[in-house]
């Protein structure tokens, strides 16, 4: 038992590993204050120095600010979007992209969101994309610790309870385990894109001077389906589809 | 814009001709008293006639004032008024009929025109009156000079300029006079390169001062040069009688004329087409931002004595503002402009200042404008048509930095922001000025929109405009009032008004900023319209639409791309706990297998081993044996007991029974278990059952089965 117990704390303490070093919170206070005071391009350059090696949903948020206060749309965003893959729901990422949504021109019809959506948001762990991990680590240590503590049971009743509860935190680790590989998929998933550029053509086909298939503004969100060479092809909400130079867009 | 302008136009026209009769009837009592004064001085019936036939003239000139398009009409005045007029001489008359045809249809002339047509009036009266006199006089004195024999006078012979500095394009006035001597013969100078813009003109002179008599004869040239240098005029001989007089030569120097002065292309253009009569379209600069103002001048040239306009063109202008100069009393210039030595009398027909509305090469067409020229009585004159030059603009785009502030003011601004009060009461009204003063195209200027706080109701602003357009521009103010309400107390701040507009000059766009207003709201009076009684609930406006703040304080920093799913802590994290217990459950069993736990293995066998006896047992009494069946069921019960109770076959007896299943039914299980051993114990030996073997069986497992519970649980 006591094994066991030591080396979860070790590996709680392993993932604390990656918390905020002084270095980095001193970094976001000065951007902080540099946002403040309305310097909203001196607070960008320091929170995107923090975004090479460092990422949070509130960080994105910040940049999605920043780039929103310079006017800068597209990338607005794309760092929101960012920010709301890291965090699926949060209330005021969801806020700003809407209203920068509004300044892009092409209007496609977003799917409705289904109205266990935000219930759904809140299953996934919120802005921790690694809280299921944590979560399903804990319940396979309390798994193991309620069948071995069953083994050394007489009490027919007390050993039908434990292992009835050690079953629970077995299925309750599955769970675990499967919404955090949903989590981590989803984060990593780079199937979506923003068109970075002012006016783009799609073309139906993808090299120099094919036709253009339909044309798209700054800050529409495109689905990327497949990659070949510098071309993506893209679709769009209403079913359209063609292909962009990658430098057109930028994965979420 | 334009037919509204026409109609504009039209308008002035009527109230000027209107003014015009008015100022005429004022001219006419005027000259009445003039002439009475006159007359009465001159005590002479020959002048009074001729002064009553003038009258007359002037009658018929003011008749022809108010309908200066009739042809016929100036052509009879031009009939009576007979006067010999030197070629080049200007007659003031035609000046003001050409003065006023023009004003007339253009409606340029105002009060100060008429004025200004009255004086011309007046003093030709005076014109006509001295030369009358002079020719009488001159009889006269010829007379007296002829049949008596006078003082005579020193002879003498003048040279004179009137100034002999000039630039390029000046005239200078040089003058011959010759005093005192009978009409003598006067050799024209040589001009020395000068050229004569004008004259000769000869005038003679008599007076009689105190029985002293002069006479004097003057020639006058006016001068000008195409280029500087300087110049020597040379002298002029006088043959008088026998003898002759010399002039002294006169040396001039003209100096490069100063810009503006003298012509430029578009005059020479101009005047090449046609040197009598041209007209020009000049604009105050070739090349502006858009919004920026300009001034665009329509100038006529005439070398004619009298011009009659007929009817014009106005050119037509798309992509501009236009705003009329008013020019007030100005028309023809006072004196004369010589252009490549050309000398030309100059009426500014029309003044407008232009705001460009988009860039671009924008082109002004030439004005067209019908003329008749010399007319006379006979002839309605000689129509001509000029057309003045096209101009054209080359307008540039305002640069691309605009601020947000910017609402397309151009030129030079100031920015006021006032408001009579600080401390109002609720629901009362404050009256917030804002006024924009200077030189720029204020006609343009928007309302600015304020920056108020939430509770204030505001109207639309009332515009008031103090705007002068002169030639310099426009000018003055704009200023926007707004009235607003604030509905409930409390201490609220209007934002500093900040406005943008672009400085022409530097190129540059300034921003304007009024500094903030702070209102305090006192709670309204008891007896205001509002709030009396309960509280008016109002829902919570949004009043910006701007984002959200960012996220301070922790951000939760991660490394980029570290996830804790299927990391190496993770595997561990999840595959030890199962791999722990599974360990842990191994060791269990195999110390419970050293420790080698007999009794523990025979008490968890005692029910299998008990169960296969009683099999056995079943075998025999369903094969009939009685023996084996007994057999069997006396091993199964006595061995269960041994194995459950950990005992050796013999110890099994009722005692240890009863002992060990006390606790079971209160010993009625042991009296039960005790008494079906001794059944199997007796059937072995004796031949007879007393007891079905079928029950004895079903009972011994019915036990078993109990007992078997019992101990479990």
């Amino acid at each position: 038992m006591r094994t066991i117990h030591a080396i979860l704390i070790a590996a709680c303490f392993g993932l604390c590993g990656s918390t905020t070093h002084a270095a980095e919170s001193d970094l976001a206070k000065q951007a902080e204050a540099a946002y403040a005071s309305g310097d909203h391009e001196k607070a960008l350059a320091l929170f995107d120095s923090l975004n090479n090696t460092h990422t949070s949903s509130g960080l994105l948020y910040n940049i999605g600010n920043c780039y929103s206060k310079l006017g800068d749309v597209p990338h607005a965003i794309l760092f929101y979007e960012r920010s709301l893959r890291l965090a699926p729901g949060a209330e005021d990422v969801q806020a700003n992209l809407d209203l920068e949504r509004a300044k892009v021109v092409d209007r496609v019809n977003e799917l409705p969101g289904f109205a266990l959506a935000s219930i759904w948001d809140r299953l996934q762990g919120g802005s921790d994309v690694d809280q299921w991990a944590r979560r399903s680590l804990w319940a396979c240590a309390l798994m193991a610790v309620f069948a071995g503590v069953s083994i050394f049971v007489r009490q027919r009743m007390a050993k039908r309870g434990l292992i009835a509860l050690a079953a629970i935190a077995l299925l309750v680790t599955v769970i675990s385990m499967a919404l955090a590989a949903y989590r981590v998929e989803q984060v990593r998933n780079t199937g979506e894109a923003i068109i970075m550029q002012p006016k783009v053509d799609v073309l139906s086909e993808p090299r120099d001077g094919a036709s253009a298939a339909f044309v798209l503004h700054q800050g529409t969100k495109v689905q990327v389906l497949k990659r070949q060479g510098d071309w993506q092809e893209v679709k769009i909400p209403s079913g359209a589809v063609g292909w962009l130079p990658g430098t057109a867009c930028e994965t979420i | 814009m334009e037919q509204q302008q026409k109609q504009q136009k039209d308008q002035e026209k009527n109230k000027d001709q209107d003014k015009d009769k008015q100022q005429q009837q004022q001219d006419q009592k005027d000259k009445d008293q003039q002439n009475k004064d006159q007359q009465d001085k001159q005590k002479d019936q020959q002048n009074k006639d001729q002064q009553d036939k003038q009258d007359k003239d002037q009658q018929d000139k003011d008749q022809q004032d108010k309908t200066p398009q009739d042809p016929s009409q100036a052509d009879k005045d031009k009939q009576a008024n007979e006067q010999p007029q030197p070629k080049d001489r200007i007659d003031p008359q035609d000046a003001k009929r050409m003065l006023d045809a023009p004003s007339n249809r253009k409606k340029r002339a105002g009060r100060g025109a008429a004025q200004t047509a009255a004086e011309a009036r007046y003093t030709e009266r005076k014109g006509l009156v001295m030369e009358t006199m002079k020719r009488i006089l001159n009889l006269a004195v010829a007379f007296v000079i002829a049949s008596a024999p006078v003082l005579a006078q020193e002879v003498s012979f003048r040279a004179t300029v009137d100034r002999n500095e000039i630039s390029v394009g000046d005239g200078v006035r040089f003058t011959l006079e010759l005093s005192n001597a009978p009409s003598g013969r006067l050799t024209t100078p040589d001009w020395g390169g000068m050229v004569v813009a004008q004259g000769p003109s000869t005038s003679n002179s008599f007076s009689n001062m105190n029985g002293s008599i002069s006479r004097s004869s003057t020639t006058v040239w006016v001068l000008t040069a195409t280029s500087p240098g300087d110049y020597t005029i040379g002298p002029s001989t006088a043959s008088i009688g026998g003898g002759s007089l010399r002039t002294d030569p006169i040396k001039i120097h003209v100096s490069k004329g100063e810009a503006g002065s003298g012509s430029n292309p578009q005059m020479d253009q101009a005047q090449k087409k046609d040197p009598n009569l041209f007209c020009t379209i000049s604009l105050s600069k070739s090349k502006a931002y858009v919004g920026e103002q300009v001034i665009a001048t329509y100038t006529l040239f005439s070398r004619y004595n009298t011009l009659q306009a007929d009817d014009y063109d106005l050119p037509k202008l798309s992509g501009f503002w236009a705003e009329e100069v008013d020019l007030g009393d100005a028309n023809w210039e006072p004196g004369q402009r010589t252009i490549n030595g050309l000398a030309y009398r100059v009426a500014i027909l029309k003044k407008q200042v232009l705001i460009p509305l988009r860039s671009g090469q924008l082109r002004i067409d030439p004005m067209t404008l019908n003329y008749r020229v010399n007319p006379g009585f006979f002839s309605s004159g000689t129509a001509v048509k000029i057309q003045s030059n096209a101009s054209s603009l080359n307008v540039v785009d305002l640069p691309a930095n605009k601020p947000a502030d910017f609402m397309g003011a151009v030129g030079d601004l100031r920015l006021e922001m006032d408001a009579p009060a600080v401390e109002v009461n609720a629901n009362e009204a404050i009256d917030l000025t804002i006024r924009f003063s200077g030189r720029a195209n204020l006609k343009l200027i928007d309302a600015p929109k304020l920056n108020l706080p939430g509770d204030f109701e505001s109207y639309d602003p009332k515009i008031d405009d103090k705007i002068t357009v002169n030639g310099a521009g426009m000018s003055g103010s704009r200023t926007f009032q707004y009235l607003l309400i604030p509905r409930h107390e409390g201490n609220y701040d209007i934002g500093a008004l900040t406005f943008s507009y672009f400085d022409p000059t530097s190129g540059t766009y300034k921003q304007l900023k009024s500094p903030p207003m702070h209102f305090d709201v006192k709670p309204g009076a008891p007896n205001s319209n509002a709030t009396v009684g309960a509280v008016v609930k109002t829902d919570v406006k949004p009043l910006a639409n701007d984002i959200r703040y960012i996220r301070t304080g922790d951000l939760q920093l991660r490394r980029t791309g570290s996830f804790l799913f299927g990391s190496w802590p993770y595997v561990l994290g999840i595959g030890l706990p199962p791999l722990l217990l599974l360990l842990l459950f191994a060791w269990y069993r195999k110390r419970e297998k050293r420790l080698g736990d007999a009794t523990g293995m025979r008490r968890r066998g005692a029910d299998k081993v008990a169960k296969q006896r009683l099999a056995l047992a079943k075998t025999a009494l369903d094969a009939g044996d009685r023996s084996a069946f007994n057999d069997a069921l006396g091993k199964a019960l006595e061995g269960y007991a041994a194995d459950k109770f950990n005992l050796g076959v013999a110890e099994v007896n009722p005692d240890v029974l009863r002992d060990k299943l006390a606790d079971m039914d209160g010993g009625k299980t042991a009296e039960e278990y005790i008494a079906l051993i001794a059944t199997a114990e007796m059937a072995r030996f004796s031949p007879a059952d007393n007891k079905p073997r079928q029950q004895t069986y079903e009972e011994a497992a019915a036990l078993i089965a109990r007992i078997e519970q019992h101990v479990r649980a």
